[in-house]
C-alpha cells in the first residue's frame, strides 16, 4: 500500500528528474503547488506525469519545461477555520467557514498552442 | 450559410463603466432561424470573438424572476463562457431548466401566484437543475479567464478579477433596445440583491434557502460592502417600477411572497401597499438598516402616489446605483451578424 501515493516532495523531485533524465541541460518550472506544504499525490497520475514531462523535455523545439497545476473543476470548496489564540498559543475559540472560490481553466494557460494532446480521463475517473 | 444575428457589448469602455468581458445576447429565435443548435451557435460566436466572452440565450416569450421574486417576461434558457476561441466542454454551457406549472410549485413558492395573474401558460426558467452541472455550488459557467455566473446575471474576467453587474431586467431592456442604466452597485444594490425568494433551481441557489423576508448574505453591516463597487447595467428605474407595481397588484407583498429588496420596499410605500415590519427578520432588518431602511423610515407613511406617478418618478422613488447614467441601451449595444452553417 505504500505506493499508491506519493509524498509532495517526492512528486516534485520525480518532475524534476524526469526532465534531466534525457535532457540534462533543460530546466522545469512548477506552479501551482506553492501553498501545500503536505499532501499525497495520486501514484497512478504521478507515473503518466512523469512520462508526459519526459516527453515534453525530449522535444527539440522546447527550450525549457513549465508544469502548472490547477483545479480540474474550476470551483473548488474550502472550509475556512478562524482561530483565536491565547496568549500561551493554544486556540481559546474557532469559528469554522465555507467559502467556494472560482479558478480558471485550462484555457487560460494555453493560448496559442496548436498541439495540445488531452490524456484526462472523463472527470470521476482515474 | 446564414447569418446568426446577436448583440454585443464589447470589452472596454461602455458610456461611463468598463466591461470587463464581451457581453453577448442571442434570441433563440435568431439561432432557429439559422438552423443551428444553441451549442453551434455559441461555439460561432466564441470563435469569432476568441477573446474572454460571456453569453446568454435568450427565449423572449418565456418568462422570469428577479432575484426578490418579480416576475418580468423573457427568460436566459442557455448560458455559455468563451476564451481563446473556445468553449471548454465540461464547464462552458448550462442550459436553465424550465419549471413546469403545477399547484405544488405556486404552494411551495408563493410568489409564483403572478404566474397565474399575469403571464398564465408561458414557460418559465430561471437557474440550471444541479443534475445538468459538474461545478459543485455556483451556477457558472467557465472557459479560460471568463466567467458567467448566477445564470447570466455576473459576468467576470477572473484573471483580472473584473466583474459587472448584469440584473436579468437591464439584460431584457437590451434585447428590446430599451432604456437602462449605467453605473456602480453601491451599497443599496450590495444589501439589496440577498432579499431573495425561495426557489427550487433558482438564479442564484438550487433549492429552497433562503425565503421572502430573510438575507442571503447574513453579514449584517458588511453586507452593505460585498458587491457596493461593482460596474453594472440594469434597467431604467421606470422599469423595475412598473413590474414591481406589476407584482404589488397581483397581491405580493414585501417580505412575504416577494423579497424585502430597497426597490421592492421603496415602491411598496411609494404605492401604499403596507409593509409588514415582523415578516423581515432581524438579519435582514440588520442590513437593510445599515443603509437607512430603519424600522422607522420603513413604518412612515408616505404620500401615496398612483402606478402613473411611481413610474414617472422612479429615479426619485427607488434607491441605487452609484454615478447614475441613464442612456438607450442600443447607445452600447451593437447588433452583429456571423456566417453560420
Amino acid at each position: 500500500m505504500r505506493v499508491m501515493h506519493t509524498k509532495l516532495p517526492d512528486f516534485i523531485d520525480k518532475m524534476k528528474q524526469a526532465v534531466k533524465k534525457n535532457t540534462p541541460q533543460k530546466n522545469i518550472t512548477i506552479n501551482g503547488l506553492e501553498n501545500l506544504k503536505s499532501a499525497k499525490m495520486q501514484s497512478l497520475r504521478t507515473g503518466r506525469i512523469e512520462s508526459a514531462v519526459e516527453e515534453i523535455a525530449k522535444k527539440q523545439n522546447v527550450d525549457k519545461v513549465e508544469l502548472i497545476v490547477i483545479p480540474r473543476v474550476p470551483e473548488t470548496m474550502h472550509t475556512v477555520i478562524v482561530k483565536g489564540i491565547d496568549k500561551d498559543g493554544n486556540c481559546d475559540s474557532a469559528i469554522l467557514e465555507v467559502i467556494n472560490i472560482l479558478h480558471q481553466t485550462e484555457e487560460a494557460y494555453t493560448s496559442g498552442c496548436k498541439n495540445i494532446e488531452d490524456r484526462r480521463p472523463q472527470i470521476g475517473r482515474h | 450559410m446564414a447569418d446568426l444575428k446577436y448583440r454585443l457589448i464589447p470589452y472596454g469602455k461602455a458610456n461611463n463603466i468598463h466591461v470587463p468581458i464581451n457581453i453577448v445576447l442571442i434570441d433563440t429565435k435568431d439561432i432557429a432561424a439559422c438552423k443551428i443548435n444553441d451549442t453551434d451557435a455559441m461555439k460561432a460566436v466564441a470563435k469569432e470573438l476568441a477573446e474572454p466572452t460571456g453569453i446568454s440565450i435568450f427565449d423572449m416569450d418565456a418568462v422570469t424572476t428577479t432575484s426578490d421574486g418579480i416576475m418580468i417576461p423573457g427568460a436566459i434558457i442557455k448560458m455559455a463562457a468563451a476564451d481563446n476561441g473556445s468553449i471548454n466542454p465540461d464547464f462552458g454551457i448550462l442550459p436553465m431548466a424550465e419549471i413546469a406549472y403545477s399547484e405544488e410549485i405556486i404552494k411551495e413558492e408563493p410568489h409564483l401566484k403572478q404566474w397565474d395573474a399575469n403571464y398564465k401558460g408561458r414557460k418559465l426558467f430561471r437557474g440550471p437543475n444541479p443534475k445538468d452541472k459538474i461545478i459543485p455550488v455556483h451556477n457558472v459557467v467557465i472557459t479560460g479567464r471568463a466567467s458567467n455566473n448566477n445564470s447570466a446575471t455576473e459576468m467576470m474576467n477572473i484573471a483580472t478579477m473584473e466583474e459587472i453587474l448584469l440584473p436579468i431586467l437591464g439584460q431584457m431592456q437590451i434585447m428590446t433596445g430599451g432604456d437602462i442604466v449605467t453605473g456602480y452597485t453601491g451599497e443599496v444594490i450590495s444589501v439589496g440583491i440577498g432579499m431573495t425568494v425561495k426557489e427550487l433551481y433558482g438564479r442564484v441557489f438550487p433549492t429552497r434557502q433562503f425565503g421572502a423576508g430573510d438575507t442571503a448574505h447574513g453579514s449584517g453591516i458588511y453586507a452593505k460592502t460585498l458587491k457596493k463597487s461593482i460596474p453594472c447595467i440594469v434597467a431604467d428605474k421606470s422599469i423595475l417600477a412598473k413590474y414591481t407595481l406589476a407584482a404589488l397588484k397581483a397581491g405580493m407583498r414585501a417580505g412575504v411572497e416577494i423579497g424585502c429588496s430597497p426597490a421592492v420596499i421603496a415602491v411598496s410605500k411609494a404605492f401604499g401597499a403596507e409593509v409588514d415590519i415582523d415578516k423581515i427578520t432581524p438579519k435582514a432588518l440588520e442590513e437593510l438598516q445599515s443603509i437607512g431602511f430603519t424600522k422607522d423610515f420603513i413604518k412612515q407613511k408616505t404620500e401615496i402616489l398612483s402606478e402613473e406617478e411611481i413610474i414617472k418618478r422612479a429615479d426619485e422613488i427607488i434607491p441605487g446605483v452609484e454615478s447614475l447614467s441613464k442612456i438607450k441601451s442600443t447607445q452600447i449595444v451593437h447588433i452583429k451578424t456571423l456566417k453560420v452553417n
